[in-house]
């Protein structure tokens, strides 16, 4: 509960750098990195299941609100808070110490990658293929998980990396 | 009793899970994108404030080739006045009719504060509202084609569906043969879209020309979409046609909103066919 204001403040970045930056960025059509996930994946090992599925749920609701999608990323979101316990069970060894979160500071660089690369792409799936919801399109939806995929990875754990230095200074 | 209680508690998560899933799921598949447009109201001031304030940074780029296409379009216009003054001259009996014909549509200038072509669904922010008489319904142009159509409008700022956006579908013909069909995009590239409909008997070529119909009375008839590509036959009835369109809705920028007088005239009909 004290670190209330600090995921509070990861939100407000997140959601900004997201809205302001990302959704207005033209990579090439196919490629729309979400970023905002990272609060997701990166609240405490403690958090009961439903807190995390209302956060989640209201998270996707800001997002749809801003990208005129209602429902949308309501959607993935939610699906990304139901794996995320099983995605920590499936890529981690022994008991996880209740007091600590899954993020880059805690767990390192190696752990972080793989459970970001199973959770973005848990998300991303969800998300182009109920956007597309055929699958007349399906090896370009394909094309898109991936490429937008990778990118998101990429700029989540770069914020991660900002936020480990912040957080050592 | 306390047997049920159990198992809730054991399973909430799941139960929960599905729960709150199906709600967003259905909120999804159920809402337009008028249900989804009038939502998205509420913050189109204050996204619309950002938007303008990004977008007003990009323009500056984008200026050079602003100004050619402006120069174009008045050389354009100019020429078509100079046709009309000519015509009227000419034809001075039908200057009534002429007059008639010119207050069918108004035209209001826009410039374009936000754009996307990248998604299925995209949606284009224009700065012109409630305030410049713009409203939902009305079809948005620019000097190369048609843009889309305003969903929803707040003081300043409006929302138009994209003609890049897999839900809309306009009316357009073949100018040759006059023959028309509904035009869509399929989500896939922002170029090129699809016109479907067209009769099979129709002599179709690479290059010709595709038109609105002005039946919608969103658009006035006759403006240039695109020209074919493509085309194949389907299912043995129509034909599949891929226009490439003349506009690129990459580098939007200023678009003009159709006011039509007809457009409250229809919707009175659709109102009253719908009691």
């Amino acid at each position: 509960m004290k670190d209330f204001p600090k995921y509070a403040l990861l939100l407000i970045v997140l959601m900004i750098l997201q809205i302001g930056v990302l959704n207005n960025l033209n990579l090439g059509g196919y490629i729309n990195p979400y970023i905002y996930i990272l609060f997701i994946l990166v609240l405490p090992f403690s958090t009961p299941g439903w807190l995390l599925l209302l956060l989640s749920f209201f998270v996707g609701f800001i997002m749809d609100y801003f990208c005129n999608t209602l429902g949308l990323h309501m959607s993935a979101a939610v699906m990304l808070a139901f794996a995320r316990p099983a995605i920590i069970r499936s890529i981690s060894f022994g008991i996880q110490d209740e007091k600590s979160s899954p993020d880059l500071a805690h767990e390192g660089l190696g752990w972080f990658t793989r459970y970001v690369a199973i959770g973005v792409l848990v998300h991303h799936t969800t998300l182009f293929l109920l956007e597309t919801f055929s699958f007349r399109l399906f090896y370009l939806t394909i094309v898109r998980i991936i490429l937008s995929s990778a990118v998101s990875i990429f700029f989540i754990i770069l914020i991660e990396i900002l936020r480990l230095q912040r957080h050592k200074d | 009793m306390n047997n049920l209680l159990k198992l809730l508690e054991r399973f909430h998560f799941v139960i929960l899970f599905i729960i709150l899933f199906t709600i967003s799921s259905v909120l999804y598949f159920n809402t337009t994108y008028y249900q989804k447009a009038r939502l998205n109201q509420l913050t189109l001031g204050v996204s619309g404030f950002f938007d303008s304030y990004f977008s007003s940074w990009s323009s500056y780029f984008n200026l050079q080739t602003s100004n050619t296409k402006l120069f174009k379009e008045n050389v354009n216009l100019k020429n078509r006045l100079a046709y009309l003054q000519q015509k009227l001259k000419m034809t001075a009996d039908t200057v009534e009719e002429l007059k008639t014909a010119e207050v069918l549509y108004r035209y209001m200038p826009a410039t374009v504060v936000s754009n996307a072509v990248n998604q299925q669904n995209n949606f284009i922010l224009i700065d012109a509202g409630e305030q410049d008489s713009v409203m939902a319904g009305m079809g948005v142009i620019c000097d190369r084609g048609v843009v889309g159509v305003v969903v929803s409008s707040a003081e300043h700022f409006s929302s138009v569906i994209s003609l890049l956006n897999t839900d809309l579908v306009v009316s357009a013909k073949h100018k040759k043969s006059g023959v028309f069909g509904s035009l869509s995009w399929n989500g896939i590239d922002y170029r090129k879209v699809k016109l479907l409909d067209i009769p099979l008997h129709i002599n179709l070529a690479v290059g010709d020309t595709i038109v609105t119909s002005g039946f919608s009375a969103m658009f006035p008839p006759d403006i240039p979409l695109g020209s074919i590509v493509d085309f194949y036959k389907k299912d043995g009835r129509f034909f599949d046609i891929t226009v490439e369109l003349f506009a690129d809705f990459k580098s939007l920028d200023k678009v003009y909103v159709v006011n039509s007088i007809r457009r409250k005239e229809l919707n009175k009909m659709l109102e009253a066919a719908e009691k």
